[in-house]
């Protein structure tokens, strides 16, 4: 047993570090001392194999150096993937935990309050007027719409509305899973044209629904626990039970995840980039390497060091969601 | 039955109009507010010198034929005067390009190529004759390779372990990298040159049938390997788990208590059990594999959706990509209508709700 858990902490030791490497390349691929930047293209040394010419890993057939493109391409790939995760995972959870706790039942509002905001926001809509008196006429409208509310509630008028917000969530996530990933973020990224942050958006909107899906899941099995219901009959407020008590307990699943979603993600820029869609093409990519193999097909060095890359990215990202799933 | 696919149906559909129409009105929106002499290929606009009233009233004439003309929705909204804020609404009836597109639409007609004006829907059918046949045989291919792993799963094995290993490692790459390895490694001439690289070979009509198809096979085969080997990996550790755990059950014992061999034992009694949960992973895999064909396709030249659809999004020609996307949403709610039917058909028990 002893031994199994050495080797295994080993291997977690190895994906630390590589990952590790990787974040560095990413931060310092600017004043690292490189024999060629990227983007140059050195004419005199087109499709060249590895170790000729002070090319280390070989160059493309444009002659642009592919160690410069690796390094250059983590630097994309950490700062499009860990960003995105991070926002589906945030979107994923908050959704997630919304629709699992609250279900379709418990998110009662008051009618009245619930027509106030309608109502404001229909003025917005509808309002016309210079810029000027735009502020004040809605401010005051808003205040009054708020006031009735209340002296309604005051008066007796209880009346609650119940949203059924997990059936909500559901059919969103329905609309955005009836198209595969890779085919939604393919049409969505072609829609715009092509730059970081409207890849960065794309894959956000697209991946949230898998985060959402594992926390409602999670939180359903929590939310059924006995020691919520004893919170719930201590009389708790809502918000507390959720930040205190549900929260920690699916903390596990979203850090479980979350590596996942970053490999996930690289595999999916590196994908939109080997088709030429979402990053402008002066940005380096892994994927972009791979696509320029498609040039020089006897170019071997042009499709292994990307791979390998790849492959020990998405290995040791698993190996770390591996660990915080025994721990 | 019936009814409860009806139900089903009626259910997952609006899901699917939604997310395209929502792609319509986005790509529509897009077009709207840029010219589109650059992306068009109108020898007419960019060879000849021409004014700038004439570039114009070309442009007006392309978007006419094009159907770009006229408001977007069924009501739009209008920026009041400069120096106020809110909109004017302004309720446009049916003469807006949604409608229009829906009308054509609910007659099949998916509208022209942006790039070369052909209709969309033959571009759809030819390049359908290519990519049926290609995700077919993956399907066909990946079940058959699951059949054949089923009785060395689940147990405690040496080769078990070596093979789910391998697909671990080949499951942590995306699809176009494993494509691209698999053309380094049996396609190249310096290595072994075992297949054609890419395209379908030339079609020779006058020589015999079997040549035909022996050309087409080793034309596909460096394709269909790479999409059977990306979906191989999700399906096999499924059907691991459901089989080891459905070894430890009794029926098990009592089977080989008869004398049964072992692999009649899986394959008869297990394996049915431990279908169930393998059905809604492969209903997801159909319209995955759709989507793995725009990899492959590019890669081994394949004149099939996935590079039809992968080169309209390179180069914007919406109304193809709009098509491709109802074609692979549709063929998701076939797949997912198949699973249920499935599952009836597997175990007799479940009663749907209807």
């Amino acid at each position: 047993m002893s031994r199994l858990s050495s080797s295994q902490s080993i291997w977690w030791w190895l994906a630390v570090l590589w990952l590790a490497l990787l974040l560095a390349a990413a931060l310092l691929a600017d004043v690292l001392p490189l024999p060629y930047a990227a983007d140059t293209t050195d004419l005199m040394a087109s499709a060249v194999a590895p170790l000729t010419g002070g090319h280390w890993l070989g160059t493309d057939s444009l002659g642009r150096d592919v160690l410069a493109g690796l390094l250059f391409g983590a630097r994309t790939a950490v700062l499009v993937s860990l960003p995105a995760a991070a926002l589906a995972t945030l979107v994923g959870t908050a959704l997630g935990s919304a629709a699992g706790f609250w279900g379709n039942k418990d998110l009662r509002i008051p009618v009245s309050y619930g027509i106030a905001t309608v109502s404001v926001v229909g003025f917005c809509f509808v309002c016309r007027g210079p810029a000027r008196a735009f502020y004040p006429t809605v401010s005051v409208v808003a205040a009054s719409c708020y006031l009735g509310a209340a002296l309604l509630a005051r008066c007796g008028y209880r009346r609650q509305l119940v949203v059924p917000l997990d059936r909500a969530v559901l059919v969103l996530i329905a609309l955005l899973a009836s198209v595969p990933l890779l085919i939604l973020a393919l049409t969505l990224a072609a829609l715009y044209p092509p730059s970081l942050s409207g890849l960065l958006a794309v894959l956000v909107l697209t991946y949230w629904p898998g985060p959402a899906r594992l926390v409602r899941a999670e939180v359903l099995r929590v939310r059924a626990l006995p020691y919520i219901e004893s919170a719930r009959a201590l009389g708790l407020p809502t918000e507390r039970i959720l930040r205190r008590h549900v929260v920690p307990n699916i903390w596990h699943t979203v850090s479980t995840t979350f590596p996942i979603s970053v490999a996930t993600l690289i595999g999916l820029e590196t994908t939109l980039s080997f088709l030429g869609v979402g990053l402008p093409p002066e940005t380096a990519s892994w994927g972009r390497i791979l696509a320029s193999a498609r040039l020089a097909p006897a170019a071997w060095w042009l499709i292994l060091w990307p791979a390998l890359t790849i492959l020990l990215t998405t290995l040791s990202l698993r190996q770390l969601s591996a660990r915080n799933s025994t721990d | 039955m019936g009814r409860f696919l009806l139900y089903r149906l009626l259910r997952t559909l609006p899901a699917t109009g939604a997310i395209v129409s929502l792609i319509f009105l986005l790509s529509r929106a897009f077009i709207l507010d840029q010219p589109l002499a650059g992306r068009l290929a109108d020898a007419d606009l960019s060879t000849r010198a021409v004014s700038a009233v004439q570039r114009q009233r070309a442009e007006e004439q392309i978007r006419h034929r094009l159907g770009l003309t006229g408001p977007l929705f069924y009501f739009s909204a209008v920026q009041g005067p400069a120096t106020g804020l809110g909109w004017r609404w302004r309720w446009n009836g049916t003469a807006n390009q949604y409608h229009q597109w829906l009308r054509h639409l609910v007659h099949a007609d998916f509208g022209v190529s942006f790039r070369d004006g052909q209709p969309v829907v033959a571009l759809l059918r030819q390049s359908l004759y290519y990519t049926l046949p290609l995700t077919g045989g993956a399907v066909l291919a990946t079940i058959g390779l699951a059949w054949l792993a089923a009785p060395h799963l689940g147990r405690q094995s040496r080769r078990r372990r070596f093979f789910l290993g391998l697909l671990y490692l080949v499951d942590a790459l995306p699809l176009f990298v494993v494509a691209l390895l698999l053309l380094l490694l049996l396609a190249n001439p310096d290595l072994l040159a075992w297949f054609p690289s890419y395209g379908l070979g030339h079609e020779d009509a006058s020589a015999p049938w079997v040549s035909r198809l022996q050309l087409l096979a080793s034309h596909l085969a460096l394709p269909l390997l790479a999409l059977t080997l990306v979906s191989l990996p999700p399906l096999l550790v499924q059907l691991d788990a459901a089989l080891g755990h459905e070894r430890r059950a009794d029926y098990v014992l009592t089977a080989r208590a008869k004398g049964l061999a072992e692999i009649r034992v899986t394959r008869h009694h297990i394996l049915r059990n431990a279908l169930l949960p393998l059905l809604t992973l492969l209903a997801e895999q159909l319209p995955a594999l759709v989507a793995g064909s725009v990899v492959v396709e590019l890669i081994f030249s394949l004149p099939g959706m996935g590079r039809l659809l992968a080169e309209a999004a390179a180069a914007r020609d919406y109304p193809v990509l709009l098509g491709g996307v109802l074609l692979i949403a549709l063929s998701r709610l076939l797949a997912q209508v198949l699973a249920d039917c499935l599952y009836f058909l597997v175990d007799p028990r479940i009663r749907l709700p209807a």
